[in-house]
């Protein structure tokens, strides 16, 4: 198959080919499987706390994603590389989830956990997100397992005190360190966004000198947009100069 | 926070709709005096209205319940990500990691939150 024009098909039907990575084809589909189904269930019937259960103030989706090294993506094949694990909506099923998930410190590869509100995508294309940002902390690596453990109990628990703006938290593996993220709403309210740093620093017990960076989802979106359009103008200089060199050749040929 | 483990739930109630506070750009919340509320109820004072709160500590006290030892039905199997089947060996990392949590790791678990040079 062509990933570049899979990678293009705007095809949310689930029957993409998106599991190359997998280290076998056995698994790979059995995973399809099983997150259709889940994914099938989820959409049909709400989740709703147990009896005795802690109920949570919002329901949450932890997701998965990992990219394959060395290829870039479009927004597309982002969503097509990110998989749900599951909806909880108490703290007894965050725990359910937590416990038979591997921490992100044992995570191979380029790999990310998001936990986001049930209904947002962990997407800069989300309606919640578009008009976003996200404060980042870049981790060594070693911290990532317990930081990403407390971001998100403070997440869960209602930490942040800023009413409706949360929208989720991912932990991002690469090669030399770790990055946690938490998302908000909008990004130009510099009361909730600085709420948010400081509860950060509080909970992550962060030393004061530790750098926090906050980017705007739309800074991301035309930085990422940007380098997809070298790429492709890039491509296209080379294919266009390969056809005049091969037109130049066929008229030698023709004429000399 | 101040040391004792709050579920601070709230029962539902109607939100009266005369008594309306207008917060500034936060200052005047200080995170950490909010679990000293008794009950725990934070209406009227919450941007938004009633919120259930939940701290570290609490959080880590359910993580204890029966139920969390068994996988979510539909947890999907994503190898090195996911351990949905429960009938592993014990020796599985996956399974360690139900008893080893970042919290009583023997080596480097309290320190390891202060000496961060990033």
């Amino acid at each position: 198959m062509n990933n570049k024009f899979d990678a293009l098909k705007d095809d949310d039907s689930g029957d993409h080919d998106q599991n190359e990575e997998n280290s076998t084809q056995k698994d790979g589909e059995k995973e399809k499987t099983e997150r259709d189904k889940s994914q099938g269930s989820s959409k049909r019937k709400a989740v709703v706390p147990g009896p005795a259960e802690h109920p949570l103030q919002y329901n949450y989706t932890f997701w998965y994603s990992r990219r394959t090294p060395g290829r870039p993506t479009s927004s597309q094949s982002y969503e097509q590389n990110i998989k749900q694990i599951g909806t909880f909506a108490s703290v007894e099923q965050f725990w359910r989830f937590y416990s038979h998930m591997v921490r992100p410190g044992d995570l191979t590869g380029h790999s990310d956990f998001h936990l986001f509100k049930e209904g947002i995508k962990p997407m800069w294309e989300d309606d919640a997100n578009k008009n976003g940002g996200k404060w980042i902390i870049r981790l060594r690596k070693g911290l990532a397992s317990r930081c990403w453990e407390n971001l998100i109990l403070a997440m869960l628990g209602e930490q942040f005190m800023v009413g409706e703006e949360i929208c989720g938290a991912v932990v991002s593996v690469r090669f030399q360190e770790d990055i946690i993220s938490i998302w908000n709403k909008t990004a130009s309210d510099q009361a909730t966004t600085a709420r948010i740093r400081d509860t950060l620093r509080r909970v992550l017990n962060l030393p004061p000198n530790t750098i926090m960076e906050y980017k705007t989802h739309t800074d991301s979106i035309n930085w990422h947009h940007r380098s997809l359009l070298f790429c492709w103008r890039a491509t296209w200089k080379i294919l266009l100069s390969w056809t005049r060199g091969i037109g130049r050749a066929f008229y030698v040929l023709r004429t000399g | 926070m101040s040391g004792g483990s709050s579920c601070s739930q709230t029962p539902s109630r109607a939100i009266p709709a005369t008594r309306r506070v207008i917060l500034g750009d936060g200052v005047q919340l200080p995170p950490g005096d909010y679990s000293t509320t008794p009950g725990g109820t934070l209406f009227s004072t919450t941007p938004g209205g009633t919120r259930i709160i939940y701290d570290r500590k609490f959080l880590m006290e359910c993580r204890n319940s029966p139920v969390t030892k068994t996988p979510p039905r539909d947890l999907p199997t994503i190898p090195g990500v996911t351990s949905p089947t429960s009938e592993e060996p014990p020796t599985e990392p996956s399974q360690n990691h139900l008893r080893n949590s970042p919290e009583d790791k023997p080596a480097g678990g309290e320190e390891s939150q202060f000496e961060m040079d990033i």
